[in-house]
């Protein structure tokens, strides 16, 4: 269904492009759009895929680091206190504003974007990790208790499990951040990448190349959050997630 | 005189300023069912947590086997049913009921086996289903055979049936006495917490009554009904005048 409503839009469009008389420079119609990237895929891909890398190393650094953080603040509130208004702080300011010390440090290379992404999806794991963690209720706990079970069982086997539909959360918002991440650091300083490719279109006002851009990133974003709604469903077998395409 | 396992003596429980209980004591022997009754907020689930040595912190003394009651729980003899039957959702019937051996280690003496457990309790063929496929009747029964499977001393109910419509109580009660009557299980006593006097009537040797928080023993009533027990006994007059004799006693207060 969702997959008919689009062709309808694009029909839509098409036609009122060509009876309205747009510009092309505003707004191209869907099929010269279409036509680029496919006269141009190896170029596309090419950009596309340096963006999908970036966007995935930053994602699969935040959240593995994340959660042993969260793992930790967990199990410590003296830590937790301490470390959470600079978690905050982190989470407050907006990636844009860091991006261009992230050039200046890392480069104009891909690690700059690696960080960026990273940054933006700490946040959403860390805090539901713990939230996750936190979850387990008093009447589980009473019934480990009653088997004499170690801090660890408990960890392993009531906690984690517990954690993970919270955890899978925070996974399926962050694929998005991470496409913004990377896109963001492609933007202030890159010579590859989708966010480069869009920016340099409006230089020149390619609009339909940066269309096209556009499409590839939102394919990024998707792709990478149907990824992961698979592996959830796989590994969070017992709960109805919610949302999700 | 019968084997004394449980020996209670002078219980008493703050949280903080809150008193909970008030020198609670009473014995329990081998083979006996006992009920623990009273007025709602009383206290009895924290009286069962501190028979179980879930709560340590406490004033007076509480033996299973001449033993501190964290030593029983410590050496699995105390099994626990809660009101919630608190089952993994992850975990399948068997693997729910399978939870405790993997905790002790299953080299731990000899283990029930999870698959005659759940024939037990009459769940045969529901070993694959999930929780969420069980209905609440059926939960309780794979939370019961779970408190089974390390064989231990004694049964602690609290208010097991409770979130239960009455028919499906009912039946619950029923199983229960079967397995307690006559199926061959490692439990000599079964502690039973409930908000029901003739639930605690039906299933019980003792009945303990306890008053309003600060929870005093208002008066223990020994139920006098030949075992094994069959529904018809309810319309005895005997079983009529237990549950008049509790409910004044619960009223008086």
């Amino acid at each position: 269904m969702p997959v008919l409503f689009f062709i309808c839009f694009l029909i839509v469009w098409e036609l009122l492009v060509i009876f309205l008389r747009f510009p092309e420079y505003l707004l191209p119609q869907p099929s010269k759009i279409l036509n680029e990237i496919f006269a141009n895929s190896g170029r596309f891909l090419m950009h596309t895929g340096i963006t999908m890398f970036e966007a995935v190393m930053g994602y699969l650094i935040a959240n593995i680091s994340g959660f042993l953080v969260a793992v930790v603040f967990a199990h410590n509130r003296t830590i937790e206190k301490g470390f959470y208004p600079y978690a905050i702080a982190l989470k407050t300011t907006p990636i844009i504003a860091m991006a261009p010390l992230l050039i200046l440090w890392f480069g104009t290379g891909i690690a700059s974007k690696i960080v960026a992404s990273a940054i933006v999806c700490f946040f959403p794991i860390l805090v539901n990790t713990v939230r996750g963690l936190r979850a387990v209720d008093e009447g589980s706990l009473d019934l480990f208790r009653s088997y004499y079970a170690s801090r660890w069982q408990i960890f392993t086997k009531l906690s984690l499990p517990t954690a993970l539909p919270y955890v899978f959360s925070a996974l399926k918002i962050s694929t998005g951040l991470a496409v913004v991440g990377a896109i963001v650091g492609e933007f202030v300083g890159a010579n590859k990448g989708i966010g480069y490719v869009i920016l340099v279109s409006t230089y020149h006002l390619e609009t339909v190349t940066m269309f096209a851009g556009i499409i590839m990133s939102a394919l990024i974003g998707v792709l990478f959050f149907w990824a992961v709604s698979l592996i959830e469903k796989k590994v969070v077998f017992w709960q109805e997630s919610e949302g999700g395409f | 005189m019968m084997n004394r396992i449980i020996k209670a003596r002078g219980l008493s429980k703050y949280y903080g300023r809150l008193h909970v209980l008030d020198r609670i004591s009473f014995d329990a022997s081998e083979g006996e069912f006992i009920s623990i009754i009273g007025p709602s907020g009383c206290g009895k689930t924290t009286l069962l947590k501190i028979i179980g040595g879930l709560i340590s912190s406490i004033k007076g003394e509480i033996t299973i086997r001449d033993n501190p009651a964290g030593l029983a729980l410590k050496r699995r003899d105390i099994g626990f049913v809660f009101q919630n039957p608190n089952l993994l959702p992850w975990r399948n019937s068997l693997e729910n009921i399978g939870l405790p051996l993997e905790i002790i280690g299953k080299n731990d003496l000899s283990m029930t086996d999870p698959k005659k457990l759940l024939k037990l309790v009459g769940l045969e063929g529901f070993e694959d289903a999930y929780p969420k496929e069980l209905s609440g009747g059926m939960q309780q029964r794979v939370a019961i055979a779970r408190a089974l499977t390390f064989e231990p001393l004694i049964l602690l109910m609290d208010e097991p049936f409770g979130a239960l419509d009455e028919i499906t109580r009912n039946k619950m009660n029923l199983e229960l006495l079967r397995i307690w009557e006559k199926e061959k299980t490692t439990i000599s006593v079964i502690i039973f917490v409930t908000h029901s006097i003739p639930e605690a009537v039906f299933l019980s040797d003792k009945v303990i009554v306890l008053s309003k928080r600060p929870a005093k023993i208002e008066k223990i009533v020994d139920i006098g009904l030949p075992r094994p027990r069959k529904t018809d006994i309810k319309h005895s007059d005997k079983y009529v005048e237990y549950v008049e004799c509790v409910r004044k006693i619960l009223k008086e207060d």
